[in-house]
């Protein structure tokens, strides 16, 4: 259930949509970056990111996540929010097995778990709820 | 040095600039003028971590890149407390280790 001060939906939104783009941009990063010749300078890998379409994209997706972020990152500490973005790595696996028909191992569950359980207790830590307000004060 | 080393070497500064992009971000929040100047630096950090980033998963497989990369939470982290002031309280810390611990073991495989 959302929050119910504005500041906190809006950290709280702003959050899950930061989640759901970097679970996109994860799955289509490592699909372009397959088609950048091995061992590149770092020249060579900026003239094949330029030349692949599915780079433009993840421009994209990156474009609006940064926007996005900057609003989360004016409601609440960037320590709190940058850890509940990791919430992207389960995302990530659980789309990799509903949608690719991947399994996942042991270590692997283990792994989501102790993501879980972390971000459950970043969420209890005590956080900035709204700095502007406390800027302007 | 290998091309291992060099990879691993690659992600550790990406994960380095990751940090300094996201202070920069949420500096850019906090001041009252300059915004822009921080902002700029920000995405101009931003731009440099996804191109070396990129560039090392030509040299390191991705199971070893990501779990490296999941370093990038205790760099914030720690950027936060160091740098902006943030109060980072034991449980917080210990979220944060938790998320490492298993990111690490989730992206091991990616």
């Amino acid at each position: 259930m959302p929050p119910r001060s504005q500041a906190s939906r809006k950290v709280f939104f702003g959050l899950a949509f930061a989640i759901v783009l970097d679970t996109f941009l994860q799955l289509l990063w490592k699909s372009a970056v397959a088609d950048i010749p091995s061992q590149p300078t770092l020249w060579q890998t900026l003239q094949s990111m330029a030349r692949q379409p599915l780079f433009l994209l993840v421009g994209l997706l990156m474009a609006g996540q940064a926007c996005n972020w900057v609003v989360v990152l004016d409601h609440t500490d960037l320590s709190y929010a940058h850890a509940i973005t990791s919430l992207s790595y389960v995302s990530v696996a659980a789309l990799s097995v509903l949608l690719l028909g991947e399994s996942l191992t042991v270590p692997q569950d283990l792994g989501i778990a102790l993501i879980l359980l972390g971000v459950w207790f970043v969420g209890k830590s005590d956080h900035q709820g709204e700095p502007s307000a406390r800027e302007a004060a | 040095m290998t091309a291992s080393h060099f990879g691993i070497l690659l992600v550790l500064m990406a994960t380095a600039i990751e940090g300094i992009a996201q202070v920069c971000l949420k500096k850019a929040a906090m001041v009252a003028s300059g915004k822009g100047i921080w902002r700029v630096a920000g995405f101009a950090c931003f731009g440099l971590e996804t191109a070396i980033y990129t560039w090392s998963l030509r040299y390191l497989p991705v199971s070893m890149a990501f779990p490296l990369g999941s370093l990038s939470f205790v760099a914030v982290t720690l950027l936060s407390q160091c740098l902006l002031k943030e109060r980072v309280t034991r449980m917080r810390w210990a979220g944060v280790v938790l998320i490492l611990l298993g990111a690490s073991l989730v992206a091991g495989r990616a």
